[in-house]
């Protein structure tokens, strides 16, 4: 059964990276403007935090390299999300609160399965995840890095964490749309927007208070930050490691309950999103 | 006076819309809150005790980041243009007995109303919390902040329509025209990181683009970082060149326009 389902889930990969490839390649134009324009603005947009690095050399107890690396990592978990979730499964109360789910539910196949594949842009979320290993490659030269196959394995671990920290906090708020579809719409996007936005920055000068609350409520430390230090050897104890993916369980559990609680009620009350005439309110 | 009785009661239903369409603008508010604690506490990390050889203070940098916050929305002067353009609702703009840019600059001055009684007034008066001194480096930057503040939105809003107008031009691609904007906006306006903070002397240049007008400049003369003088001649300079360009870049596109939906 578990074997038949992850070949179903890779042939679902294979159809979506398919139609990437298809929708990309029908218009050169279109898709040279596209990766371009989102490989550039991608990098501009940790320019700042880099640009900071390189007027100090280096931010705090982070070395240049270090914040690189920083950068590097985080956007490394925005392009894996982007990549796995995009036509707006990352920005799931978009869907629920336009009345979109019952495009996939109506699917012969599984919720998650639908929600873990249709989403799938390997060429598209290139253009983000190129130049995140760029600067993951050019900081670890500079670090002089020289990761074993434990190393790597840490690496895998806290990137998956993070990327699933960061999926389940947009699933957590995105819920609401369930009960608020109008209002909650876009509540998503200003989810996202708040882990874009304070990734780039090493969060050590934050105080306790802002710490905490950056690693508990609104767990946009466990992003980049907190396992970027652990990665670099900046933490001082090697049980920070194991922080991260305890905070991607507990709430990968925390945003599928609530999911599932939210469905529930979609299920007596549906989408009143939609006039009988197909129009939207 | 007629006119402007009608642009009014567009900011105030914008106003109301805001709170009635939306009560989740909280979270934005939270995510300001949490940018300004991590900005505050990076720079105090970054100038507390070092010589840098830049011109601000640690004072003035703290006060230059939480004024930056308080007054953000009229700095970064977004209104629902882009929005419009995407849903294909612009339409309904161009049948009103109004001016369409109008209508939207009046509903974006009706979203700063409630922003400014909801968070930026509490943010100022919490800034002792903060550790941080909100109020002017001297008398004359008191006076001539808010000149400088009016030509800074008048920038901002001629460089929002040139942005309209090239989502236009770029046949409707709005998230790329949206994310260029974005990206030049926080990296060369100084609203986000002081030009002064720059490296190889970038600040200097990035001075003379009409980005720094809408940002940088107001937010040097409240903290005393800059020479008034030059600094207003160049806002006074974009604001009429970027509303030349805007208008003649609108004009030039609104044969292209094409609304879908609405």
């Amino acid at each position: 059964m578990a074997a038949e389902r992850i070949k179903k889930l890779l042939c679902l990969w294979r159809v979506y990276a398919y139609l990437d490839f298809m929708l990309l390649t029908r218009d050169l134009r279109l898709f040279l403007n596209y990766f371009i324009t989102d490989t550039l603005l991608n990098l501009a947009a940790v320019s700042g935090t880099f640009l900071l690095a390189e007027r100090f050399a280096g931010l705090g107890m982070w070395s240049k390299p270090q914040v690189v690396f920083l950068l590097g990592y985080g956007m490394l978990v925005g392009g894996l999300i982007n990549t796995f979730f995009s036509f707006n499964v990352l920005y799931i109360s978009r869907r629920l609160g336009r009345g979109q789910l019952d495009h996939t539910l109506i699917q012969p196949q599984p919720l998650w399965l639908s929600l873990l594949t249709e989403g799938f842009m390997p060429l598209s979320g290139s253009a983000i995840l190129l130049p995140a290993v760029g600067l993951l490659w050019w900081a670890g030269a500079e670090l002089g890095l020289d990761p074993g196959a434990g190393w790597w394995a840490l690496f895998a671990m806290q990137i998956l964490a993070s990327a699933t920290i960061a999926t389940a906090f947009s699933f957590l708020w995105g819920s609401l749309a369930f009960w608020a579809p109008r209002a909650a719409e876009e509540i998503s996007s200003s989810a996202l927007r708040i882990v874009y936005q304070l990734t780039p920055f090493p969060l050590d000068g934050s105080g306790p208070l802002l710490i905490g609350g950056l690693l508990s409520v609104l767990p946009i430390g466990f992003v980049a930050w907190y396992p970027c230090r652990f990665l670099l050897g900046l933490s001082p104890s090697p049980w920070d490691g194991a922080l991260t993916p305890l905070a991607a369980l507990f709430f990968a559990l925390a945003a599928g309950l609530t999911f599932a609680k939210g469905k529930k009620h979609y299920e007596r009350t549906g989408s009143s999103r939609y006039l009988s005439f197909g129009h939207r309110r | 006076m007629r006119l402007l009785h009608k642009y009014w009661h567009t900011a105030l239903l914008s106003a109301a819309g805001l709170v009635g369409d939306n009560p989740l603008f909280l979270l934005d508010y939270l995510l300001r809150l949490l940018r300004v604690g991590v900005l505050l506490g990076l720079w105090q990390v970054l100038l507390q005790g070092k010589p840098t050889g830049i011109e601000l203070s640690l004072g003035q940098l703290l006060t230059y980041t939480l004024v930056a916050e308080i007054i953000r929305d009229q700095l970064r002067c977004h209104t629902q243009l882009l929005q419009s353009l995407w849903e294909g609702s612009v339409g309904s703009y161009f049948l009103r007995p109004m001016s369409v840019f109008g209508q939207f600059a009046a509903r974006m001055g009706g979203e700063w109303l409630f922003g400014l009684v909801f968070f930026s007034l509490p943010l100022a008066l919490a800034a002792p919390l903060l550790g941080v001194d909100p109020l002017p480096a001297s008398a004359r930057a008191a006076l001539l902040f808010p000149l400088s503040l009016g030509l800074a939105v008048a920038v901002g809003l001629a460089l929002e329509l040139f942005f309209g107008a090239l989502v236009v031009w770029m046949d409707h691609n709005l998230y790329n025209a949206y994310r260029l904007r974005d990206a030049l906006v926080a990296l060369l306006s100084g609203g986000l990181i002081p030009l002064e903070l720059l490296p190889w002397d970038l600040g200097h240049i990035v001075g003379y683009l009409p980005f720094a007008s809408t940002a940088s400049a107001p937010l040097r003369i409240y903290v005393g970082s800059g020479e008034p003088g030059p600094l207003l001649l160049l806002q006074a300079f974009w604001a009429v060149a970027s509303w030349m360009m805007a208008l003649w870049f609108w004009r030039f596109n609104r044969e292209r326009l094409v609304i879908h939906g609405g």
